[in-house]
């Protein structure tokens, strides 16, 4: 059964890219308006090389975006379930911070981070770290109480409780957090890219949308999408391999 | 009544507590001596489990104290053990490493407590059940999962709070008959919460009728039947008898 959706799933997404093909073949749509899949491809492998250039910088931001966005997930989550205080002004602030349109503050961040690589980076902690956060502490608050009086009960001190209850019982939650912020990773280098730079997806994007290579662009847009798939992949391969008790049912129906 | 502490393992001296300055529980007597029964018997929601929070050293008394050997140790954690009606295992532990968590709590190494686990095993009926995790077990052998970590971090005194509570009547009646078996085994001390007067009787040395609000003690019933309690006793005269006078208690 299982096999079967995965093979109708395919075939749905062969039959859009087949329509797609047929439009642009057929001269429906011009291909300087929107370029045909096979066009997109025979730029990606023309233009191979150029390409893994800018991914790699692109790629590079993204993952040590995500990481020191997860990184400062884990201790803002942590000491806002230790200390309510800190949970009581944090939390809004955390909600406001997402509101603010990124565009906007571009200049700040050029001026503030300057044109490197750090300004990228800023971009995607400042998108990765949100859902990381909040999944995080909601996470460690959901804990069943009666579970923390037995092991307070024990005598146990906040380090245990932590470490044998609270953080291993989030682990799903944070896994949820992680993988929406992987899909905004790569987006958020890019946008990080467009703010200013020398090199990446974003920079070559932009340089191919002003000389109208459309195929380019969209070939661009290919390594963003085949880039992010993968983070997600990764992520979720390391979930299953860090929670083995959470897939034995499936195991037992197999 | 034997009134020197230091012969009794537990002694609770004139308990009182008070949630948001409404009196829950008011004057609680109680003691409990080396290898014996006793239940805590009054209906839902009277304060049975707050006198075993307050046991426990969660929460703190209004006045009374607790001791244990004639130690005072009101307000102390870590000197009883204590089982829910939930069984609280921990899902990413297999049935050992949850029986480990209190020894790893008191300072062991993880592979030292799964041995230590893993030799128990078997007087609790888990042998060949040590790598199972708790989404694989039936309610009743999750208990006995629940009631081995529970012995693990003390069984000298165990507060045992409604636990088969959420088992189905064919599964309790199995669950009583085997924690007596265990208790005998391990010689374990239990105070024991229910609010079923015949699970009360059927378990019990001694059983202590709770009730009103505030909660106070208002009968201590001595059950003599024989032991090994067998399911026979509960068509003994002697069974109807006690069930009676503790029904008459409770409506009074
Ligand atoms: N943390 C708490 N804060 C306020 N009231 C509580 C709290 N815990 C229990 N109570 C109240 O104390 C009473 C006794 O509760 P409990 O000890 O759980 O009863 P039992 O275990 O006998 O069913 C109940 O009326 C309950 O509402
Ligand atoms: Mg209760």
């Amino acid at each position: 059964m299982k096999k079967f959706q995965n093979i109708a799933d395919k075939w749905l997404l062969f039959l859009l890219i087949l329509l797609w093909q047929a439009t642009v073949s057929l001269g429906l749509v011009k291909p300087y308006i929107l370029p045909s899949p096979a066009a997109i491809v025979t730029e990606l492998f023309s233009s191979f090389k150029v390409l893994v250039y800018h991914a790699a910088i692109t790629f590079t931001e993204g993952i040590v975006g995500l990481l020191a966005a997860t990184l400062i997930a884990f201790i803002t989550a942590l000491l806002m379930d230790r200390y309510a205080g800190v949970k009581k002004a944090l939390y809004p602030l955390l909600v406001i911070s997402q509101t603010v349109p990124i565009i906007i503050i571009a200049p700040l961040i050029a001026m503030w981070f300057g044109f490197g690589i750090a300004p990228k980076i800023f971009v995607v902690v400042l998108v990765c770290f949100f859902p990381v956060t909040i999944s995080l502490t909601d996470g460690l608050s959901e804990v069943d109480p009666e579970l923390i009086d037995l092991l307070r009960s024990m005598g146990a001190r906040p380090y245990a409780i932590y470490t044998k209850v609270k953080l291993p019982y989030t682990l799903s939650n944070f896994y949820s957090g992680l993988k929406i912020a992987a899909t905004y990773s790569i987006m958020g280098a890019v946008i990080g890219e467009w703010l200013g730079g020398k090199a990446g997806l974003g920079v070559y994007m932009l340089r191919a949308r002003n000389s109208f290579a459309l195929e380019k662009v969209f070939a661009s847009i290919l390594i963003i999408v085949l880039l992010s798939i993968g983070i997600f992949g990764l992520i979720k391969w390391i979930q299953k391999r860090t929670m083995p008790w959470a897939h034995l049912q499936e195991d037992d129906h197999q | 009544m034997n009134s020197c502490p230091p012969s009794n393992l537990l002694t609770v001296d004139a308990l009182s507590k008070d949630y948001k300055g409404q009196p829950i529980l008011e004057d609680i007597h109680l003691e409990l001596h080396k290898e014996e029964f006793v239940t805590l018997l009054g209906p839902s929601g009277c304060g049975k489990s707050t006198l075993f929070n307050l046991i426990a050293g969660l929460i703190p008394p209004r006045s009374g104290r607790i001791l244990i050997k004639g130690e005072d140790i009101t307000g102390q954690t870590g000197r009883v053990s204590y089982m829910h009606q939930k069984d609280l295992l921990l899902p990413w532990r297999d049935v050992t490493g949850n029986g480990a968590v209190p020894l790893e709590i008191r300072g062991s190494s993880r592979e030292e407590a799964r041995k230590v686990v893993q030799e128990a095993l078997e007087i609790f009926g888990l042998e060949g059940h040590g790598h199972k995790y708790p989404s694989q077990l039936s309610g009743g052998m999750r208990q006995r999962v629940s009631l081995l970590r529970t012995t693990m971090f003390s069984k000298e005194i165990m507060l045992l709070d409604e636990p088969f509570g959420g088992l189905d009547a064919m599964t309790r009646f199995a669950m009583q008959q085997y924690l007596l078996t265990v208790l005998k085994k391990i010689k374990g001390s239990v105070i024991f919460i229910t609010h079923d007067i015949e699970e009360a009787i059927f378990l019990s040395d001694r059983i202590y009728v709770m009730k009103g609000a505030p909660a106070h003690i208002v009968d201590e019933v001595r059950v003599t039947l024989k032991k090994p309690r067998s399911p026979e006793i509960l068509s003994l005269p002697e069974f109807h008898a006690l069930r009676e006078h503790i029904l008459k208690q409770l409506e009074e």
